[in-house]
């Protein structure tokens, strides 16, 4: 694994039971290579997300937040994901207003069959953020 | 319908009292929620049962303590309620709609009465002046009535109110008119026609009663530069070094931003459990990973989960600024942020009771890109 000045980002993602964390479960059992920087919390639905738990590392220094789900369509809950998607959408307008990076914050949706897009999404994100580089908010104490 | 009501020795607030107190008295409604003013000389937002206590009312003294719409959503939650005469602002209203959107209130048994709002005063300050002796409503009136902008002399409107560019009342049942009327002669009423027969004693004007020459349209332009004077204010802030958290500075983390908010209803209020009520050595570690930490901590997650939360149903009415004991311009921030989430969804808050909230809905053939690739 390579590293630009040694930085290693750090990455929490909420991963939805049915699909994404499935997926991720197979990528696992598949003996498929993906960096360790992701911590993973497993939610019942990406539409579960509520922006506070992704707020909250952002602000506490974390590099980037992935939440991921089912395909449009596909919701063990019917419509969660779509909702998902639009509170990301909002998040993301909310944290561009504000000033904050945008950026750190990713949606992808991975089924329980796709581990190997699993691995590949997490080495994504792992490289942009290495590109993007530390989170500023990691220093900064009067949050 | 186009009606008007006669205003007897040039009184408009005896006018509106009566008025009110008529509704009552013909069993048009069965209470009434507006402004009394109590006997100390304030005004405070009431419901009314007893249509004598109307003898009271007063929808005209430029304070809003309140927003409303949280009080006419105590009053209709369970829907099958008494018929409800509100009397409220532009801004309450909006708060109402979006409210309602959010099944807090019904509009199914009220009746929604408003007046052009002129704009309103911070409440201790406006006090402050009127013990003094200074205030004169019929002298604030004509100033409204003819747009002149000048209100009260020495006295600064609410931020909110400065940049509000919605003062003239939408989706009412009962809209008296203020803009460009001479309120001392008689006060034009627009009503739906559902209240055709309820108003029947006041007779049928087919037009308005000719009004004296105004132009809302430039009082308008003034208070939309106010506002893009405002945001361009916050955003240079933003923008800044600092950037957001330091908007927030001075935060104590009272929380009375968001217990003033008419959106900000929900009981379940992750902010207001004991969430972040860490223990000691929690604060500890998160002060050991920054090398100090903020006490109260979570003070900038706060804000901007609010905005989350409720930026897209942000009616700008300010509420928060007034409440803030910090003075932090919570409303204007909220205006800025919330206007750019707003625009993406192509959502106006309290404007149109038939579209939902964005964050209550969704299309399944939208922003399908999101989360492919």
């Amino acid at each position: 694994m390579t590293s630009t000045n040694g930085f290693e980002p750090r990455i929490v993602a909420f991963l939805c039971n049915w699909c994404t964390y499935t997926g991720a479960d197979l990528a696992g059992t598949s003996r498929l290579q993906y960096p360790p920087n992701i911590r993973i919390i497993r939610t019942m639905c990406s539409g579960a997300v509520d922006p506070v738990y992704v707020l909250k590392p952002i602000l506490e220094g974390v590099d980037g937040v992935l939440i991921g789900g089912c395909h449009p369509g596909d919701c063990h809950y019917q419509s969660g994901n779509y909702k998902a998607r639009r509170r990301y959408v909002a998040l993301r307008e909310i944290l561009k207003a504000s000033g904050f990076e945008e950026e750190r914050v990713w949606l992808r949706w991975i089924s329980a069959s796709e581990g190997q897009r699993f691995a590949e999404t997490v080495t994504e994100i792992v490289s942009a953020i290495k590109e993007l580089g530390p989170n500023p908010m990691r220093d900064k104490w009067a949050v | 319908m186009n009606t008007f009501i006669p205003v007897e020795n040039g009184d408009a607030l005896d006018t509106v009292r009566r008025f009110l107190r008529k509704l009552m008295d013909d069993q048009v409604v069965d209470a009434v929620f507006c402004s009394l003013r109590t006997d100390g000389g304030k005004v405070y937002p009431s419901v009314v049962t007893d249509s004598s206590h109307l003898n009271q009312a007063d929808p005209l003294t430029p304070v809003m303590t309140i927003n409303g719409a949280r009080a006419v959503s105590s009053l209709t939650r369970s829907g099958d309620q008494m018929r409800l005469a509100a009397v409220l602002r532009p801004c309450e209203i909006r708060g109402l709609l979006e409210l309602v959107k959010l099944k807090q209130a019904s509009l199914e048994n009220t009746t929604i009465i408003s007046v052009d709002c002129p704009g309103t005063y911070e409440a201790v300050e406006f006090y402050e002046f009127d013990e003094r002796g200074k205030f004169g409503l019929s002298e604030f009136l004509q100033s409204a009535s003819r747009l002149d902008g000048v209100g009260i002399e020495g006295l600064e409107l609410r931020e909110a109110c400065q940049m509000c560019t919605q003062p003239v009342p939408e989706h009412t049942d009962i809209h008296l008119h203020l803009f460009g009327f001479d309120t001392s002669e008689n006060i034009p009423v627009t009503a739906s026609d559902k209240l055709k027969a309820a108003l029947e004693f006041l007779g049928e004007n087919e037009a308005k009663p000719e009004g004296i020459s105004t132009d809302l349209q430039e009082m308008l332009a003034v208070r939309q530069e106010n506002r893009q004077g405002k945001m361009a204010e916050i955003q240079a802030q933003i923008d800044s070094d600092g950037g957001f958290c330091d908007l927030f500075d001075t935060c104590i983390r009272c929380h009375n931003c968001m217990t003033v908010c008419p959106i900000c209803y929900c009981k379940t209020c992750l902010f207001r459990t004991q969430a972040f009520d860490h223990p000691p050595e929690h604060y500890y570690g998160a002060a050991r990973r920054k090398g100090a930490l903020r006490m109260l901590p979570d003070t900038i997650l706060f804000h901007l989960t609010r905005l989350n939360h409720m930026g897209l149903s942000c009616v700008s009415c300010g509420m928060c600024t007034s409440a803030c004991p910090m003075d932090i311009p919570v409303g204007a921030i909220f205006t800025t942020i919330g206007s750019k989430v707003q625009a993406a969804f192509d959502y106006s808050p309290g404007l149109n009771i038939e579209e939902p909230i964005p964050l209550t809905t969704f299309k399944a053939d939208e922003w399908t890109k999101i989360g492919e690739s």
